[in-house]
Parts: structure tokens; C-alpha cells; sequence
């Protein structure tokens, strides 16, 4: 019941839809730095964490220690969202879901889709559930990702492992005419979905640039929390 | 034993198995006039080195116990600690650590930095250790200092700054070039004893030229005044530049490197020099205890003679005269016949015979300064203890010691064998923390736990070949639970009728899951059952706890609550009341939904970056869970939780799927429920015990 709470107040169900997020290949969470990228990742992944799926994070700017705290605040910010819930409750709650998460922290130069193929290999020679989504935190798509785009979407159909990436844009590049950063432009083919968070006054507005019916919707956050502003 | 602790070096040698730790300590003592033959570490004339004084080391050509000796170098007293290179003996390493003021760190030239020069840079890490580096095996086909250099920079993250060039590598390797005097360093006689100084080789100037630079340019930050030297374009002594590099390596914060093959005789002196001249004496370093009668503050040890006695017991030997303790001296001075307090147990105690060790040979002394490294005979105590004057109540800092991982169990093969296993045994437990014994009351078996399959090994193959005692082992076990999931009352009557005094008790009340290993609440109101009763009904379910009735393992986290009962005025009595506990706790222990529960342990992988995934996978493939894994430098770390059940063997499996330069530590972290498939895996083995029984 819980789960099924937290799940309905996320800002990611509404914004793409919880069914949505892993219908694809590519997402892309797309923002200048310091906006909230990373933590609207984090709440991308923590609802499929509360479906009893398995998650990877993959962070090229975070170490380990941190991506863990990162989850943590997520799970908290979506926790104190939804009102007073028996605190021991929660704890269980977070104790049970964490273990479905797993944290690696490259460098841009060390990342290496091998690495990851062999770790996902490796679920299905033991015979585990694999993780059914994996964020990449931190790929700069000011350089030439095309190879590593195929790597990965040879990755997405061979483990059906649907891939969200944050994505960095800058404050003095405008944007395209059909409202897209360069970045995305770039490689809108190979995207079904995009978000873009924009600073909007004191709130952060997330715009759905990419998702069928859903583009263009907008929606106004707490920048602290990422949580939905009524 | 030389009083002015400025001439006073306490070392270690450590390094990966094979890179010649033996074989350079030999030529040290040798060199120091210790010894007048140098014995090979796997001599033809079968006699093994010096400090390998354990039978099984002589043979096996390693060193597993630290075998402790000091010798005299250019007027200066060194004590050095031999230390054994596998990982699965790495208390020993750790014991050594823990008393040492300096470290030597050997490295093959040709294999480079190895997984165990990873371990044992952490250990130096958590003990704050300074170090110096001696690249061994120049002579060796392949040999290459500068790019194991270079790892100690990549792989271990040391500020590593060479200190000699070689003259020549492989089998044209000469000597060194010494780059703070800019000489040329040969060595000649039939054990390399001449040292001869030359001028550089003019072929090699230009290179040595350039290195002394770089040299110069790293080690000028640990000083001003060399900087100054460099700025003002003075003569840069050696006074200078040694000064700077003990400044740097003492604080930790660079390694000087030196070069050479301890085998082929070739450049130890330099090294020994090095010790002196680089690393601490006791009174650089600092050492803390921690004073138990003033709140556990910690108080500063200082190196003087004259305060209150404060040493630490850091290894024990039961010798043929008995048990030989193996002694640091941090403060104040230990003079035979003097009280002493082991703050442990509060227990006083003489000092005896006093000696210091020269490997297996040991040399009486009338007493053991502060800053110094001895032994002590006829002392009752544990490795790890803390002696003080009677005045004082410190403790030193406790030692990092692991948790055994891996039990087996062993069967003498006759009586005689039986006799002599529990003295072995009662030796071992008392020399090594990690290594542990104790009696399956069941099976009879006696258990012994350890560190790691070959960690035991060695000790079954010590106890065949020292005390005769031959034993069979059986297959590693891991310590499982049994516990409740839920709520589950109980009223229970036992009656008994037998002629003469019945038995009767009744006891009622509930079992419910807990945080704690075992909790007992008394409810009983008006007394239906008498006070004095209580006591046996509690000993009637904690005795229950010993072996469940599920799976006979041991029972934890319950908690039980009696609130009604009755008794009886004639045949009432507390052996009544404990069997209507152990019935009670059966009737209700089944309907509590009772699990299995195994210990989970966190594990840790170094593996270089390119064996990253293989790894995850491994892990993956042994019930584990991945918490996260890092990239550091060229080396990922991963960690993981994974059942104790499924890394037996993990080692091997490691190995193999990293070419051998993946490592793992493993501790434990909790108990948790099994999975159904595994639980019924388990229910299914130990009843084909019980039939076999």
C-alpha cells in the first residue's frame, strides 16, 4: 500500500507516467548544472525501486558513497511528501528497496559498456532478475557519444534494459526551434523520451520535451525536493 | 640495548609472497655480522634461512610467523620483524604493524605491485607507518624499477621519488648509483661485502643527472631550506636533501625508493643506510594509550625511562622453556624483576627473563628500554595485552583483529593424537588471535575457525609436523541460526508420576521475535507460580536456546514472556519448572513460524578496472549483493554482501578470473534469513547427517 502511495505522489508518474518510463530505449533528464538532474534521475529510478524492480546507477561524476546518499534524500524528500508515515515503517521500507540498487562510479575515461555487459551477463548465467533500468549520470553529450549510444542500445535489446541519461545543457546556447537543447537535438532519433528542467523564478519547471502525447506537458517542483508543487 | 633512542630503528619488512623478504633479511644479518653464512630461503644444503625458524616455512620457502631480530648498523640498533606475505596470515602483518615505527616495502622489479603489496599498504595506511621502498630481483629477466616506480604511484597512490638509478638490469645488473651523493655504488667479495664507491659511469651520467633533478625537485617541498638552495642557486648538500627526504617520508607523505638484489648481493648496504638515515626512531613517533582510570581519555607515551612502564604484548611463542612473549616497550622501562599489571585482567606479575630474539637464538638482557623490541619468559597472558607499573591503569589501543570466517572440524586419528592436538591447539589459540577452537558437544568434533582455507591448513600441517598430532578434517561449515518470525502462545504442564515425588509445573505465556539474542520477562502475578521458580522456568528456555528444535542450530531473537502457570505444594520444584520451560518452549517454538538464518558477510574486491564486471558477476553468481562499486586510480573496489555458504572456495574462483590480481577481504556483517530453496537445501543436508549418524 505504501509503495503503491509513494509510487502515485512521485513528480516522475506525473510527469512521464510510471508505465512509461521504461517504454523504449533512451530517456534523457536534460538541465543546466546545478538544477536537479541528478535527483529527478534518483526519482526516475526510486519508482521502479518501489515496483520491486532491480536498478543500476552508473554516475561518471559522483563516487559510490555519494550516489547512495543521493538515494537516500530521494527516498526521504518522497517520503515526507506524502504526509506522516510510521517512521519504523519507512526505515523497513528503505532497508528492503536499497538492496535492489547498485551504485558504480567510473570516470568519464574508465567507462567502459563492456564492464557493464559483463555484469549484466553475469544475472543471466545465475539466473536473476536483471535490472530493468540503468541511469547514466554524467556523460557529457558535448562530445561525440554516437559509439557509445550504439553500445548501449546493442545492451538495451540484448538484457532489455531501458536507459536514462542525464544530460547537460549551458545557459548560453539557445535552444532549437522545436524547444530542444543542441545536445538532444543531436541525437533526438535515438531518444522516446526527454525532460527538461528549467528554472522558472524560485521553482523548477519540468517540461516533457519527448513522450508521445504526453510532450510539452509542464509541471512546477520544489527545487529543494524535486516534489511536485500543487 | 643502546639508551639513546636516536640510534634506535624498529622495523618491518613486508611484501607480496616471493618478492624476497627472507632473502634480503639474511643478507642484513649477514652484513650486521648476526650470522656468518648466508642459508638460501630454499638452500640445496636444505639448512633454509635464518629467520625461517619453523620447520614448515623452511620447506614451503615462506615465512609465517613473524620471527623477530635486531642487529647493529653503523652504530645504530635495528630491530626488525620478519613478516610473513600471504593474505591469509595477514594478522601476523598486522601485529607487526601495530609495534613498528617503519616499514621496508619489497617489490619485485619484474611482477611490480601485487595484490598483497595492496594489503599490506593499507594495513601500513591504518597503523600510519612510514615507509621506504627496496625494488628487489634487479637481476631478474624482465626487470624494470622505473614502471614499478611509477606503480607505486598508480596503484598504491605513494609520493614515490627514486632515490638510485640502476648500473645495468637483468643479468648485467652492477650496482647502483646513489643520486643524493652522485656516486657509484659496486658490490664485491663473495657475499657482495666490499662496497665499492666510483665515480658514475660517464654512459650513464646524463640519465643520472636528470634523475637527481627530478629527485631533488619532489623532496624540496618537505624542506625550505633546500628550496632556498635550489632559488639561490647554492650547493645543495647531502645533508640537505636527506634531511628532506626523512622530513617527508616521516610524515608520510612521500617513499623514497631504492634498487637492487638482495639474492645476487647486490645493494642491501645502501638500503640499511636508508633505514637509519630515513626512517623514524621511536621518538618521531607518536603512540597513545588510553588511560582507564580517568574516562578512557587518551594519553600521549613518551619514549623516556624514567615514567611509568607501558608495553604491549604483540606476539606469543610457547617455546621448549615455556611461553615466550614478545614485548614493545612504549614508555618507562622494563627491568628484570619488576612488577608489572596486565590491565586487562588487573593481574600483577614479574618479570622474568628478559632476552631479545635473534630469530630462534635469544640473548638475555637485564632490561627492555622504552622504544624497544624484546621478550619476556614465564609470563601468563594474551597477545594483544597491556603491561603497566603498578601506579598506572592504561590500556594501548586495541588491535585491529578479524573475526575467524571459516570453520572445520578435525578428528584426531589415534590417541596419542589426541593428546598432542590439545596442546597444539591450546598453543596456537594463545599465539593467534584469528585462529580459534572450539568442542562440538554434539558430534564431539573438535571445530577450529579461522581466517582462511589455507589459515587452517597450515595450522593442521603445524600440528602433524611439530607436535605429532595427525588429525582428518572434514568439509568448512558455516555457523547458521535459527529464529522466530512470529508471535506464538504456550501453556504447558509438566507432570510426572513415577512413584516417591511427583513433578508438576505449568507454565503459559507467549514467544514473540526480538532485536536481542534472547530476552526473559517475568508476568506472573499473585503467584501462581512462587518467585523462587522463576529462575528455572528462565533456565529452562535459555537452555532450549543452545540447539533448536527445528534444525538443531543455535536459537537467537527471541524473546519470552510468562504471565500464568501454576504449582503444585508437594511436587513442585525448580527441575520441575525447567522441563515445563523446555516443554513450553517447544510447543510453542513450532508454531512461531521458525527460520534459518546464516551470516552474511560484507566483502570487499580490489580488482584492477578491466576484471570490473567479471567480478560484479561473481558475486552476482554467489547470492550476493552489490552495494556499489569505485573506480580509484587503475583499481575498482567493490562491495557487496554475500552469504558466508557461498565463498567457500572464493579465492581460487577470484584468481582465476583475474589472473591473480584481484583481492578480496571478507568480515561479517549480519545474519539474515535463507532463501526457501536454500533453507530446504540445508533441512535436507543435515538429515542426511542424522541418518549417517
Amino acid at each position: 500500500m505504501l509503495k503503491k502511495d509513494l509510487i502515485s505522489k512521485s513528480p516522475v508518474s506525473k510527469t512521464i507516467g510510471f508505465e512509461n518510463i521504461t517504454d523504449g530505449k533512451f530517456g534523457a533528464v536534460l538541465s543546466r548544472a546545478g538544477v536537479g538532474k541528478t535527483s529527478f534521475l534518483v526519482q526516475i529510478a526510486l519508482i521502479r525501486l518501489l515496483n520491486n524492480e532491480k536498478i543500476l546507477h552508473v554516475s561518471l561524476d559522483d563516487p559510490m558513497e555519494k550516489i547512495n546518499l543521493r538515494y537516500k534524500e530521494g527516498f526521504s524528500n518522497l517520503i515526507d511528501y506524502i504526509g506522516y508515515i510510521d517512521p519504523q515503517k519507512a526505515v523497513r521500507l528503505w532497508e528492503d528497496i536499497k538492496l535492489d540498487k547498485v551504485g558504480i562510479s567510473y570516470t568519464e575515461a574508465s567507462f567502459d559498456t563492456q564492464k557493464i555487459r559483463d555484469y549484466l551477463k553475469s544475472f543471466k548465467k545465475a539466473g536473476l532478475v536483471l535490472p530493468s533500468i540503468m541511469i547514466i549520470d554524467g556523460l557529457n553529450f558535448d562530445n561525440d557519444v554516437s559509439n557509445i549510444l550504439e553500445e548501449l542500445k546493442s545492451l538495451n535489446q540484448e538484457f532489455s534494459i531501458f536507459v536514462w541519461f542525464s544530460m547537460k545543457n549551458h545557459r548560453e546556447e539557445d535552444l532549437c526551434d522545436n524547444g530542444f537543447p543542441i545536445q538532444l537535438e543531436t541525437y533526438k532519433d535515438k531518444f522516446d523520451k526527454a525532460v527538461l528542467l528549467q528554472p522558472v523564478e524560485d521553482k523548477i519547471e519540468a517540461i516533457v520535451l519527448k513522450d508521445g502525447d504526453r510532450a510539452d506537458q509542464k509541471i512546477k517542483l520544489n527545487p529543494a525536493t524535486m516534489m511536485i508543487i500543487e | 640495548m643502546i639508551r639513546d633512542l636516536e640510534r634506535v630503528r624498529n622495523i618491518g619488512i613486508s611484501a607480496h609472497i616471493d618478492s624476497g623478504k627472507t632473502t634480503l633479511t639474511e643478507r642484513v644479518l649477514f652484513y650486521t655480522d648476526r650470522i656468518h653464512k648466508i642459508n638460501e630461503v630454499k638452500g640445496k644444503d636444505g639448512t633454509g634461512a635464518v629467520m625461517d625458524s619453523m620447520e614448515l616455512e623452511k620447506e614451503r620457502g615462506i615465512t609465517i610467523a613473524s620471527a623477530a631480530t635486531y642487529c647493529e648498523w653503523k652504530k645504530h640498533n635495528i630491530n626488525i620483524i620478519d613478516t610473513p606475505g600471504h593474505v591469509d596470515f595477514t594478522v601476523e602483518v598486522e601485529r607487526s604493524l601495530r609495534v613498528l615505527d617503519g616499514v621496508v616495502l619489497i617489490l619485485c622489479s619484474v611482477s611490480g605491485v601485487q595484490s598483497q603489496s595492496i594489503t599490506v599498504d593499507q594495513q601500513m595506511k591504518r597503523y600510519k607507518v612510514p615507509c621506504i621502498a627496496y625494488i628487489n630481483k634487479c637481476d631478474r629477466s624482465g626487470a624494470n624499477p622505473v614502471k614499478v616506480s611509477e606503480q607505486l604511484k598508480e596503484k598504491l597512490g605513494h609520493n614515490s621519488v627514486m632515490l638510485q638509478l640502476p648500473i645495468g638490469l637483468e643479468d648485467k645488473h652492477e650496482g647502483i648509483i646513489d643520486l643524493v651523493s652522485m656516486k657509484a655504488n659496486y658490490f664485491e667479495g663473495d657475499n657482495g661485502e666490499k662496497v665499492i664507491i666510483k665515480e658514475i659511469p660517464a654512459d650513464l651520467m646524463d640519465e643520472a643527472e636528470m634523475a637527481r633533478e627530478e629527485m631533488i625537485d619532489a623532496v624540496s617541498l618537505f624542506s625550505d631550506e633546500l628550496t632556498d638552495a635550489i632559488l639561490e642557486e647554492k650547493e645543495i648538500t647531502e645533508e640537505l636533501i636527506m634531511t628532506a627526504v626523512r622530513t617527508g617520508t616521516i610524515a608520510r607523505q612521500m617513499t623514497p625508493v631504492f634498487l637492487g638484489s638482495a639474492y645476487k648481493n647486490k645493494a642491501v648496504q645502501p638500503l640499511m643506510d636508508a633505514v637509519i638515515n630515513y626512517l623514524p626512531s621511536p621518538l618521531d613517533i607518536e603512540n597513545e594509550a588510553i588511560d582507564l582510570d580517568n574516562n578512557e581519555e587518551s594519553v600521549i607515551l613518551e619514549s623516556v625511562f624514567d615514567k611509568p612502564t607501558v608495553a604491549l604484548a604483540f606476539k606469543l611463542e610457547d617455546g621448549q622453556y615455556g611461553q615466550l612473549t614478545y614485548i614493545r616497550v612504549y614508555q618507562g622501562c622494563i627491568n628484570k624483576g619488576d612488577t608489572l599489571i596486565n590491565s586487562r585482567d588487573g593481574k600483577k606479575m614479574k618479570a622474568g627473563r628478559l632476552i631479545r630474539m635473534h630469530s630462534a637464538q635469544m640473548e638475555e638482557v637485564e632490561a627492555i628500554p622504552a622504544g624497544h623490541i624484546g621478550a619476556m619468559f614465564g609470563v601468563d597472558c594474551a597477545s594483544g595485552d597491556t603491561f603497566v607499573s603498578p601506579q598506572i591503569n592504561y590500556t594501548l589501543l586495541a588491535m585491529h583483529i578479524m573475526e575467524p570466517v571459516i570453520s572445520l572440524s578435525i578428528v584426531p586419528k589415534d590417541n596419542k593424537a589426541q593428546i598432542n592436538m590439545s596442546k597444539a591447539l591450546n598453543r596456537f589459540t594463545k599465539e593467534d588471535p584469528t585462529f580459534r577452537t572450539y568442542v562440538d558437544h554434539e558430534t564431539g568434533d573438535t571445530i577450529i575457525q579461522g581466517m582462511g582455507e589455507l589459515h587452517l591448513e597450515v595450522y593442521v600441517e603445524r600440528m602433524k609436523r611439530e607436535y605429532d598430532a595427525e588429525v582428518e578434517t572434514g568439509q568448512p561449515r558455516v555457523a547458521y541460526r535459527e529464529t522466530i518470525t512470529r508471535k506464538a502462545l504456550f501453556n504447558y504442564t509438566h507432570k510426572k508420576q513415577t512413584g516417591g515425588a511427583g513433578q508438576y509445573g505449568r507454565v503459559a505465556g507467549f514467544v514473540e521475535p526480538c532485536e536481542e539474542e534472547f530476552e526473559f520477562i517475568n508476568k506472573i502475578t499473585g503467584g501462581r507460580i512462587p518467585t523462587q521458580y522463576i529462575p528455572a522456568c528462565q533456565k529452562g528456555f535459555k537452555g532450549c536456546m543452545d540447539k533448536g528444535p527445528k534444525l538443531e542450530f543455535p536459537v537467537t531473537g527471541i524473546k519470552i514472556t510468562i504471565d500464568d502457570g501454576a504449582y503444585h505444594a508437594v511436587d513442585s520444584s525448580e527441575m520441575a519448572f525447567q522441563s515445563a520451560a523446555r516443554g513450553a518452549f517447544l510447543e510453542a517454538y513450532l508454531k512461531a513460524k521458525p527460520v534459518i538464518k546464516e551470516p552474511i558477510m560484507k566483502v570487499v574486491i580490489e580488482t584492477p578496472n578491466e576484471f570490473q564486471g567479471g567480478c560484479m558477476g561473481l558475486i552476482n553468481q554467489r547470492r550476493g549483493i552489490i552495494q556499489g562499486s569505485q573506480e580509484e586510480g587503475v583499481m575498482s573496489v567493490i562491495e557487496s554482501q554475500v552469504p558466508l555458504a557461498d565463498m567457500f572456495g572464493f579465492s581460487t574462483v577470484l584468481r582465476s578470473a583475474t589472473q591473480g590480481k584481484a583481492q578480496f577481504t571478507m568480515e561479517f556483517s549480519t545474519y539474515k534469513q535463507v532463501p526457501q530453496s536454500v533453507s530446504e537445501e540445508i533441512v535436507r543436508k543435515k538429515q542426511e547427517e542424522k541418518k549417517e549418524k
